[in-house]
C-alpha cells in the first residue's frame, strides 16, 4: 500500500529546479535522510555553485554558499572546527569535478570526515548546457556543438571510481533517481554516507546521475531514458567502496 | 624580559594567544614558517592545523572555520595572496570575520622573494571582486606586529570583517625582542554556525544588494570614524612631513630624528592602518608646510596616492605631495636623507 | 650603536653566531635586531645576516654602515668589504680567507685562524662560537661571564643546551685569543 511521504522539517519552501531535474529528488532525500538519523538540527551544508546553488532555497539549515568548486575545502575547516557536526557538501559535476576537481579530490586524498554529494547531469546547467567533465563522448552541448570529441576534450571523469581505487576513503557509492526502485536505493547510500561521518569512519561520496531536460533538449521522459539507456554505461550504479567501519 | 624572537613566529604564537583555532594555509616564502610553527603548535591547544593543497583551498578552509564563528586566519605572500583574493572577497561577502596575513615579498607575477610593500594598493583597495574594503594594518617592529594580530581578531570579531596584517618579508624573517601577551579565553562568535540553524543566514539568490551597499558603506563610514592608526611627530612645525609604514616607515623616523638634529624642520606620519587611511593625522599639519613626502617600498609609488588624496581632501591646498620608492628593501636613513635633499633642491619632483 | 654583519657559506654557523651576539645584548638590557638574509639558496649558498644593537632605538634594521663584519670565507669577505665603516673592524676565518683583493687601508683585520682552533679543541662545528668569542672581545661591550651566560641561555631555550660545556670552552678561547 503506498503511504504518503512526511516531508522533512528542513525543507522550507518548494524548490524552483526546472521539471524533470533530478536536484530536487536528491535534496528531498538529504533531508529525509537527515531527519530519520536525528541530525536534522545538527546540519551544515557547504553548497557548490550552479544549480546545486539552489538547495540554498529549499532547505532551511546552516548552510554556506561556496565559491565555485572550493565547497570540500570549505566543509574540511567546517568540519575540523566543529566535528560534532554533520557536514555535506553539494556540488554539481562541473563545480566539484572541473573548477573545482582539486578540492574535491584533495578532500577524499586527506579522507576528510564529511560527506560529499555531487549531482551529475553531464553539463553545466545553471550557465546553460555547456561542456563538463562528464558529458559523453558525441553528446552535443553549447561549447560541443558538435558532439563531445573525447579525443580533444578528455574522456568523461569518473570520481567516485577514482576515489574508490585510490584512496583511502569510507565510502562511495553511485546512485539514480529514475525510478522509484533506484531512488530507494540512492537513498540508502546517501544514508551510508552520513552514517560513516557519524561514526567518524572518514570520508564518504555520493554521486548521483540526474536528469537536465532543459539543456538535453528533451522531455522529462526521454531524459530519464537517456540516463537508463546511455549514461549508466559509461557511470555504472552501485557501491565501490563499501563501509567497513572504524 | 622580552626575548629575542624571529618575527613570523612572533605573529603565530600571537595568533595562538589571541584565540586563533583554525590556520590553513600553503608554503612560500617569507611567510612559511608562520605554518611551521603552528603545524606543532595548534595542535598543542586543540586547535585546526591544515596544510592545504593550495592557497585557494587554504582560504576557503578559513571561510568553514570562520562561517562557525571559530577564529580563523591565513598566511601568504605575493603570489599567494593573488590567489587568495576569491576567498577574502568571500569572507567580506558573507560578513565573516578572518585574519590575513601578507608578508609581503616584492614584484609582479611570481616575483622575488625581497622584502617590500608593493602590495598596498591592492591591500588598501580590496584585492578581490567588488567593491568592498578590508581593515589593513601595518607594524615596524615585531612587538607591533604582535599588538597588531590581537587587534586585527578584534576588529575582524567587531565589526565582521576581513583584517589584514600587512607586514613585511624583512619583519617576518628578523628578530628582535618582544614580550608576548597573554592568553585570553577563546570563544566562538554568536552568529557562527552550530548545526542548528541559530543564526539565519541570507543565502544568496535572497540577497538585496541595494540595501547591502547601505549597510556596507555605514561599516566602512564607522570603520573610517572609529578606527584610524598612526603615529605622528612634529607636523604643527614642519616644512616637510614624511609619510611612510612599516619598516621604510621605521627607518624614516630616524632619517627624520637625524635631519631634525641638523636643523631641519621635518615631521612624519607613520600610519599604522593603511584603510582606513589616518585622515585625521593631517588635520594637525602645518597649513604652510611645503610638501609632503611618502618613503615606500615599490617601484611607482602607491602610499603617495593617499597622500595625496588626503592633502585634498583634509589641507585642501595644492601641497606638492613628492614620493621616494626605493622598489624594495628598507631605505638606509642616509639614503633617505640624500634624497629629502634633492626634494629641497628642486632635483626630485612632486608627483601631485 | 654597533651594526654587525656575520657572512660566510651556509652551514659556517654565522647567522648563530649573530644570533649570539644579539642574545647577548638583549641579556644585558640593550635593544637589538637581527636580519638574516634568505632566499632560494636555502643550503650550500653564502649566507649573512647583520645585528644592531645598543641603548638607543633601532630605526633601520637593516645594513647600513657595519662596523664590524665576520667573513668566514672569501666570496664574504669580498662582498661586504667596501661597505664596512672608515675605521671597522674586518675578522676573518684565515683557514678559508683570502684578503687579496682588499683595497681597504682604513679598516683593522684581525686574522684567525678558527677552523682550526674548532678541530684542536676536538669540536669542529665551535668555529662560528670561537668567532663569537674573539668578536665579544673586540666589542669591548661585554664581560667574558656575562657572553658565556647569554650564549648558553640562547642554546638551552631552544633546547640545545648538550654542548655547553665545549661552547663555553670555545668561546673562552675565542675571548682569549684578541690580546
Amino acid at each position: 500500500m503506498a503511504k504518503a511521504r512526511k516531508i522533512p522539517k528542513i525543507i522550507e519552501k518548494p524548490s524552483s529546479f526546472c521539471p524533470g531535474c533530478g536536484h530536487g529528488i536528491a535534496i528531498r532525500l538529504i533531508a529525509e535522510c537527515l531527519e530519520e538519523l536525528g541530525q536534522d538540527e545538527n546540519i551544515i551544508f557547504g553548497i557548490g555553485v550552479g544549480c546545486s546553488s539552489l538547495l540554498g532555497g529549499v532547505l532551511e539549515t546552516d548552510r554556506l554558499h561556496c565559491l565555485h568548486g572550493r565547497a570540500s575545502a570549505v566543509c574540511t575547516g567546517m568540519k575540523r572546527v566543529s566535528p560534532e557536526n554533520i557536514v555535506i557538501s553539494y556540488q554539481g559535476d562541473g563545480d566539484a569535478y572541473s573548477i573545482g576537481l582539486s578540492e574535491t579530490t584533495n578532500a577524499a586524498y586527506r579522507n576528510e570526515n564529511i560527506t560529499v554529494i555531487t549531482v551529475n547531469n553531464t553539463n553545466f546547467g545553471m550557465t546553460g548546457g555547456q561542456m563538463s567533465s562528464t558529458t559523453l563522448q558525441g553528446q552535443k552541448t553549447t561549447t560541443s556543438p558538435n558532439g563531445r570529441d573525447c579525443s580533444i576534450t578528455g574522456s568523461p571523469i569518473k570520481f567516485p571510481e577514482l576515489v574508490a581505487q585510490q584512496f583511502n576513503v569510507a565510502y562511495v557509492a553511485r546512485g539514480s533517481v529514475t525510478s522509484p526502485a533506484k531512488i530507494n536505493k540512492l537513498k540508502g547510500y546517501i544514508k551510508n554516507a552520513l552514517e560513516a561521518q557519524i561514526n567518524g569512519e572518514g570520508y564518504s561520496v555520493v554521486e548521483i546521475l540526474s536528469p537536465c531536460p532543459t539543456n538535453w533538449g528533451m522531455t522529462p521522459l526521454q531524459a530519464f531514458e537517456k540516463i537508463d539507456n546511455e549514461i549508466v554505461k559509461e557511470f555504472p550504479i552501485g557501491e565501490f567502496k563499501k563501509r567497513e567501519g572504524k | 624580559m622580552a626575548e629575542m624572537i624571529k618575527g613570523n613566529h612572533a605573529i603565530s604564537e600571537a595568533a595562538i594567544r589571541y584565540g586563533a583555532r583554525l590556520y590553513a594555509g600553503y608554503p612560500i616564502t617569507p611567510s612559511t614558517e608562520i605554518m611551521e610553527y603552528l603545524s606543532w603548535r595548534m595542535p598543542e591547544v586543540g586547535g585546526t592545523f591544515v596544510q592545504a593543497e593550495s592557497e585557494l583551498a587554504g582560504i576557503n578552509m578559513v571561510i568553514g572555520g570562520a562561517a562557525c564563528g571559530v577564529r580563523s586566519f591565513t598566511a601568504s605572500s605575493g603570489p599567494g595572496i593573488s590567489l587568495k583574493q576569491e576567498g577574502i572577497t568571500q569572507l567580506y561577502d558573507e560578513e565573516l570575520a578572518a585574519v590575513i596575513i601578507n608578508v609581503v615579498r616584492y614584484g609582479n607575477g611570481i616575483g622575488t622573494l625581497y622584502t617590500a610593500q608593493c602590495d598596498y594598493l591592492r591591500e588598501t583597495r580590496g584585492g578581490g571582486n567588488g567593491d568592498y574594503r578590508a581593515i589593513v594594518l601595518c607594524p615596524e617592529s615585531i612587538q607591533e606586529a604582535v599588538e597588531l594580530v590581537g587587534l586585527a581578531f578584534d576588529l575582524a570579531d567587531k565589526y565582521r570583517t576581513v583584517a589584514v596584517l600587512m607586514t613585511e618579508g624583512a619583519l617576518g624573517q628578523m628578530m628582535e625582542p618582544c614580550t608576548l601577551p597573554d592568553f585570553i579565553e577563546t570563544k566562538r562568535a554568536p552568529w557562527g554556525f552550530d548545526g542548528k540553524y541559530s543564526y539565519k543566514k541570507v543565502g544568496i539568490f535572497d540577497r538585496d544588494s541595494m540595501k547591502e551597499a547601505v549597510l556596507m558603506n555605514e561599516k566602512h563610514n564607522a570603520i573610517k570614524a572609529n578606527e584610524q592608526r598612526w603615529e605622528d611627530e612634529n607636523l604643527e612645525d614642519a616644512d616637510y612631513v614624511f609619510v611612510a609604514f612599516g619598516l621604510p616607515g621605521r627607518s624614516t623616523k630616524g632619517a627624520v630624528k637625524k635631519l631634525q638634529e641638523e636643523g631641519n624642520k621635518v615631521g612624519f606620519i607613520r600610519p599604522i592602518t593603511a584603510w582606513p587611511f589616518p585622515e585625521e593625522a593631517f588635520k594637525k599639519i602645518n597649513p604652510n608646510v611645503k610638501g609632503l613626502i611618502t618613503v615606500e617600498a615599490n617601484a611607482t609609488g602607491q602610499l603617495v596616492e593617499d597622500v595625496a588624496l588626503t592633502v585634498k581632501k583634509v589641507l585642501r591646498a595644492d601641497i606638492p605631495v613628492y614620493s621616494l620608492p626605493y622598489v624594495y628593501g628598507i631605505p638606509a636613513m642616509k639614503t633617505i636623507k640624500a634624497d629629502y635633499k634633492k626634494i629641497v633642491d628642486g632635483e626630485i619632483k612632486e608627483v601631485f | 650603536m654597533n651594526e654587525i654583519v656575520f657572512a660566510g657559506f651556509g652551514g659556517q654557523g654565522v647567522l648563530t653566531s649573530g644570533l649570539i651576539i644579539s642574545s647577548i645584548a638583549v641579556s644585558k638590557g640593550l635593544n637589538a635586531t637581527w636580519i638574516p638574509s634568505y632566499g632560494s639558496a636555502m643550503r650550500g649558498g653564502t649566507a649573512n645576516c647583520t645585528v644592531k644593537f645598543g641603548k638607543e632605538m633601532i630605526y633601520n634594521p637593516a645594513q647600513e654602515e657595519p662596523n664590524l663584519l665576520l667573513a668566514m670565507n672569501t666570496p664574504s669577505f669580498n662582498k661586504f668589504i667596501d661597505i664596512i665603516a672608515p675605521g671597522g673592524t674586518v675578522v676573518i676565518n684565515t683557514d678559508m680567507v683570502s684578503t687579496e683583493a682588499n683595497t681597504r687601508d682604513d679598516i683593522t683585520i684581525v686574522e684567525v685562524p678558527c677552523n682550526s682552533i674548532a678541530n684542536e679543541m676536538n669540536h669542529p662545528k665551535g668555529a662560528n662560537i670561537v668567532m663569537s668569542g674573539v668578536i665579544i672581545k673586540l666589542l669591548n661591550e661585554f664581560t667574558e661571564e656575562e657572553a658565556i651566560d647569554g650564549m648558553n641561555e640562547m642554546f638551552n631555550k631552544k633546547g640545545k643546551g648538550k654542548f655547553q660545556e665545549m661552547n663555553t670552552k670555545a668561546m673562552k678561547i675565542g675571548f682569549d685569543f684578541v690580546k
